[in-house]
């Protein structure tokens, strides 16, 4: 065994202890929201807040279901996330093996630099800029026009993710590959995916993430309902004077639910990828 | 090893698949939007020409007022052979960055909403259609408030429409005055000063709230500066803007007594000490849960009802208190109408949205109409029209600004009256330098 | 002279980075190229009168502006404790989402809410919470005898800026959470457990064996987050709009400030270009330091 029978129970605890407290911090917003969406509306800002309910309604997430346009947006999120996530993997993925394999060409660093450096502009002074380019290839209000935005986004980090993973498997798994006469490409899909399958999670999820959550070209890009993704959507509910909380609150935890239940069932990825993985095989 | 490479597998297959599906729905995204011409072109061959007009609005789609203006536009567009309405909803906080991003592209919609500090902005980028002569030629144009249409009047241009009003008046919990022994609402600032002590020790609440941040902060000090019969900026014989603070010593002090009276409010504990740096959703949120008396405000301020109709069920109306001179800030909401190829259209729309049909059934007690004051908190809101002070037809981005920070220097700083009042004069006309329209520059 | 197969090799890494590359000179170049090109123009939407080629004027015009300085201080503030906040919990968190222990998968589930909730409503319900007289953290802190009275955290000139670090770090740290919790599977067991049985302790093993293998996935991490919070404005623009009085106003919002509030896109560009010099002089300063130190 690693450490005593007296030990493993004091980390445990300690373990315990530590998983409490991070979900404490993590959970009090969300459940505060949660709490918000099922208040009436007469009980949602007082002087005295709390998280007891007294006569619970579901009326704020009828009025976000059946009053509002929250599935289409969610649906369009859902197409526009997916799609971004897919496409900035297969890219990235490529992209992060000629970055952790072959630096010692001018090239391959020269570029890593650029994508480094494309990362530091702000956000602001890229809105009239990409509104232009949009425009110019008759994108503005396209599904295309937030996935290429957001697929831009996201794939310096996704490749310098998938680099540093690829770092830490050593080479000699692809040389005796290469000696079997698997071809590079597929080296990459037979050998070294399946192993940082965990990694792969990782960093489709923040793919998806930051597609789902973008909320300034959502916006800017998309001019009809039809078209609108779902953070663009919500805030819909922020008023010029007055914000109907218990509705935005309710779509925000409809949003977020599918997501953390979504991600659960994929966590096991994040296990599973190494232990089994292919130093045995 | 097997289960892992079926499922890198499944997982390969699934990207691609989803790779082939985003290009699929691209070609139709692309195959529609090829076939939106085409069907214009079909309408072509009727008689009349369809012109679709983009129209962007802040309305609020949960709300009556929201469904009523969709159902209105609705009912144009279908009396209308000749003029299709886009109504897009897009909320204020993005409104202007999206509004920039698209004039900046040539890409501005026919009609948009707006706020009233974008209207020497949006005028100075040269997006706004002139208007003068639709204007001139209906029937209808002495209905509006004079005032309020010479408020979007630039060089004898008229830039924009009015949308709605935003007069503000002084609300007040009649209970928490009369916990005080107080029987009316101050009508100047020293009475407010001189009430202060009596409210907070009979009640434990403050008389007044303010906002001393964000955007309404300079839209109550404007107020209170026109109160003591102090403009921001006036316009010059040359056409352009300057304030006047520092050449005038007789403003300067009055400019100074304006932040003296912030001063004032603090320390004789008028307002709560947090108010120095509440936006207008503290001020709103905290008069409305009954936290202190009294506050200068909207007519916005009644759809709280719903919220908390405990905290509002005592609340009254009556003018702002002053120095010198009654004076209120009156917020026009503008309708903007950028410059387009079928300017006839647009003007019949913007007309009807004008008009006392739509007014009274969307703006019943903040319409920019003489002839639509509804019963109730409209009417009382409407009389105080005239008095109203707008702010001056230039560039407010920095001004506004400079003004929330004027504010903060007085009571967070603790900075002298005088010395604030200098440096905002001067901050005034730095802002107007940059951007061209600071007099004889 | 390469080899024939150096020269094959060659081919197949630049095909690689072909994808990436057509997005980023699609849509990266571009405005990063005007960015820089700007910053020497004067280009106000709102005062055609000058226009051309300016030097450094735009430079010197940010330079002079009266809070400059405290933004420049803010913004390095922000994003240091900003970044060390977030790794401090995302390691902590990670080691103990990889024990075996019940409850695993709920605790990942819970751990990875502050991420998917959008920004604009998690600032939005973060700033009621901490709001003083109608929010549940500062009624419970007064309950609890912790405050004497509600404190305004968002509104006081001392704590704006540091609560929205707080914030800043609830949202972003299950990032390095399940980054480093990918990495982790990385760590070798059966090296754990031969140092064990050499007999290292727990603390031993971590910081000899775990650490130095969650090495380039952490420089990774926490170079690209100095980047990106370094130029994030959402949560501050969101909760304090950079107020009271500049306290928790960072670069980014300055630029947002002229951008779109003063419509000079030259300054903006210029302040811009300079947040692009600072950081790239940071990562050199950072590349020669660390080089030095494995000669030495």
């Amino acid at each position: 065994m690693l450490m005593s029978r007296r030990k493993q129970r004091f980390f445990k605890l300690l373990t315990y202890a530590v998983l409490l407290g991070f979900s404490v911090y993590c959970l009090l917003p969300f459940l505060w929201m949660f709490v918000t969406s099922i208040k009436p509306t007469d009980q949602i800002r007082t002087l005295n807040p709390s998280f007891w309910v007294d006569k619970p309604t579901w009326k704020h997430f009828d009025n976000v279901l059946n009053g509002s346009a929250f599935l289409t947006f969610f649906k369009n999120s859902l197409f526009v996330a997916l799609a971004t996530t897919v496409a900035s993997l297969i890219i990235s993925i490529f992209a992060g093996y000629a970055l952790s394999r072959y630096v010692r060409f001018k090239g391959v660093k020269l570029f890593s630099v650029a994508m480094l450096l494309s990362q530091m502009i702000p956000g602001v002074l890229l809105l009239i800029p990409l509104y232009l380019v949009m425009k110019n290839l008759s994108l503005i209000n396209t599904y295309a026009s937030l996935i290429l935005a957001y697929t831009t986004f996201t794939v310096p980090l996704c490749t310098f993710m998938m680099k540093s993973f690829f770092d830490t498997i050593a080479y000699e798994m692809e040389e005796s590959a290469e000696i079997d006469g698997c071809s590079r490409i597929g080296i990459i899909f037979r050998i070294l995916l399946p192993v940082s399958l965990p990694s792969l999670v990782a960093t489709s999820l923040f793919a998806f993430l930051n597609a789902w959550n973008e909320f300034m070209f959502g916006f800017v890009f998309i001019n009809d309902e039809a078209h609108r993704t779902l953070t663009p959507g919500i805030s819909l509910f922020k008023g010029l004077y007055q914000t109907d909380w218990g509705s935005m609150m309710a779509a925000s935890v409809l949003s977020v639910l599918p997501i953390v239940i979504i991600f659960v069932f994929l966590q096991r990825f994040l296990i599973e990828g190494m232990t089994a993985g292919s130093v045995k095989g | 090893m097997k289960v892992n490479k079926t499922l890198t597998a499944v997982l390969a297959l699934l990207m691609l698949a989803t790779l082939l599906a985003a290009c699929g729905s691209n070609k139709e995204n692309a195959s529609n939007a090829s076939g939106a011409p085409s069907e214009s072109a079909a309408g072509s061959k009727a008689p009349v020409k369809e012109v679709t007009l983009k129209f962007w609005s802040s309305l609020d789609p949960s709300s009556d007022q929201g469904k009523m203006i969709q159902q209105k536009v609705k009912e144009f567009d279908n009396s209308h052979d000749n003029i299709k309405i886009d109504l897009q909803v897009i909320t204020y906080d993005v409104l202007h960055d999206k509004l920039v991003a698209a004039i900046n592209a040539g890409d501005a919609p026919d009609l948009s909403w707006g706020l009233s500090e974008w209207f020497g902005e949006f005028n100075k980028l040269d997006a706004l259609a002139d208007l003068t002569s639709y204007v001139d030629g209906w029937a209808e144009k002495d209905k509006i408030y004079s005032n309020v249409l010479e408020a979007l009047t630039v060089d004898g241009k008229v830039k924009a429409l009015p949308n709605y009003l935003g007069i503000r008046a002084l609300l007040y919990h009649e209970n928490i005055l009369k916990d005080a022994g107080i029987s009316a609402a101050p009508k100047t600032w020293d009475e407010l000063l001189g009430i202060a002590q009596t409210v907070k020790e009979k009640t434990g609440k403050e008389a007044f709230g303010i906002a001393g941040a964000g955007v309404r902060s300079p839209q109550e000090l404007i107020m209170y500066l026109a109160q003591n019969d102090v403009v921001l900026a006036e316009k010059q014989s040359d056409g352009k803007y300057k304030n006047t603070w520092q050449d005038n010593p007789d403003q300067l002090s009055k400019a100074a007594e304006v932040f003296q009276f912030y001063q004032d409010l603090l320390d004789k504990k008028a307002i709560k000490t947090d108010a120095r740096t509440w936006g207008w959703e503290e001020e709103d949120q905290n008069f409305v849960l009954g936290q202190y008396a009294m506050v200068v405000n909207g007519t916005w301020i009644e759809g709280r009802s719903s919220e908390n109709p405990e905290g509002m069920k005592d609340v009254k109306i009556a003018a702002p208190m002053y120095k010198k001179t009654p004076a209120t800030f009156m917020e026009i909401a503008p309708l903007f109408v950028y410059k387009s190829s079928h300017p006839a259209e647009t003007w019949e729309f913007a007309s009807f949205l004008l008009g006392a049909d739509y007014q009274n059934a969307v703006n019943p007690s903040n319409a920019p109409r003489s002839d639509v004051v509804n019963e109730g908190w409209g009417k009382e809101f409407m009389e105080l029209a005239s008095q109203g002070v707008v702010f001056p037809a230039v560039s407010l981005g920095g001004i506004t600004k400079v003004m929330e920070d004027s504010l903060a220097r007085v009571m967070l700083k603790k900075e002298k009256p005088e010395d604030v009042a200098k440096w905002l004069s001067q901050a005034i006309n730095d802002s107007l330098s940059k951007t061209g329209e600071l007099s004889g520059s | 002279m390469l080899t024939l197969r150096e020269k094959k090799i060659r081919r197949l890494a630049i095909g690689f980075i072909v994808p990436a590359l057509l997005f980023f000179l699609l849509l990266n170049a571009f405005p990063l190229v005007q960015v820089l090109w700007d910053s020497f123009q004067f280009k106000n939407l709102l005062n055609n009168a000058l226009s051309g080629f300016s030097g450094l004027s735009n430079y010197a015009e940010v330079v002079k502006n009266e809070y400059f300085g405290t933004a420049l201080k803010n913004t390095v503030v922000w994003t240091v404790l900003s970044v060390a906040g977030e790794y401090a919990l995302g390691i902590v968190s990670a080691i103990a989402l990889n024990q075996q222990i019940k409850g695993r998968t709920f605790f990942r589930g819970i751990i990875i809410i502050p991420w998917v909730v959008p920004i604009v409503i998690a600032g939005m319900t973060w700033t009621w919470m901490l709001t003083p007289d109608y929010g549940i953290l500062n009624l419970w802190m007064v309950k609890l005898g912790i405050l004497d009275e509600p404190y305004y955290w968002l509104g006081e000139l001392n704590t704006a800026l540091l609560t929205v670090v707080f914030v800043n770090i609830w949202r972003s740290f299950p990032f390095f959470t399940i980054s480093l919790l990918a990495a982790l599977q990385s760590v070798s067991k059966d090296i754990l457990e031969a140092a064990a049985i050499d007999g290292a302790g727990v603390r031993r093993r971590f910081w000899h064996i775990v650490l130095p293998q969650l090495k380039t996935v952490s420089l990774t991490m926490i170079f690209i987050h100095i980047i990106w919070t370094a130029i994030n404005f959402d949560f501050i623009w969101v909760m304090t709009e950079g107020g009271p009085l500049h306290s928790s106003e960072t670069l980014p919002i300055m630029i947002y400030r002229y951008a779109m509030q003063e419509y000079n896109f030259g300054n903006a560009s210029a302040l811009a270009s300079m947040m692009l010099g600072f950081m790239i002089s940071g990562f050199i300063l950072y590349y020669y330091f660390s080089v030095r130190k494995n000669r030495g």
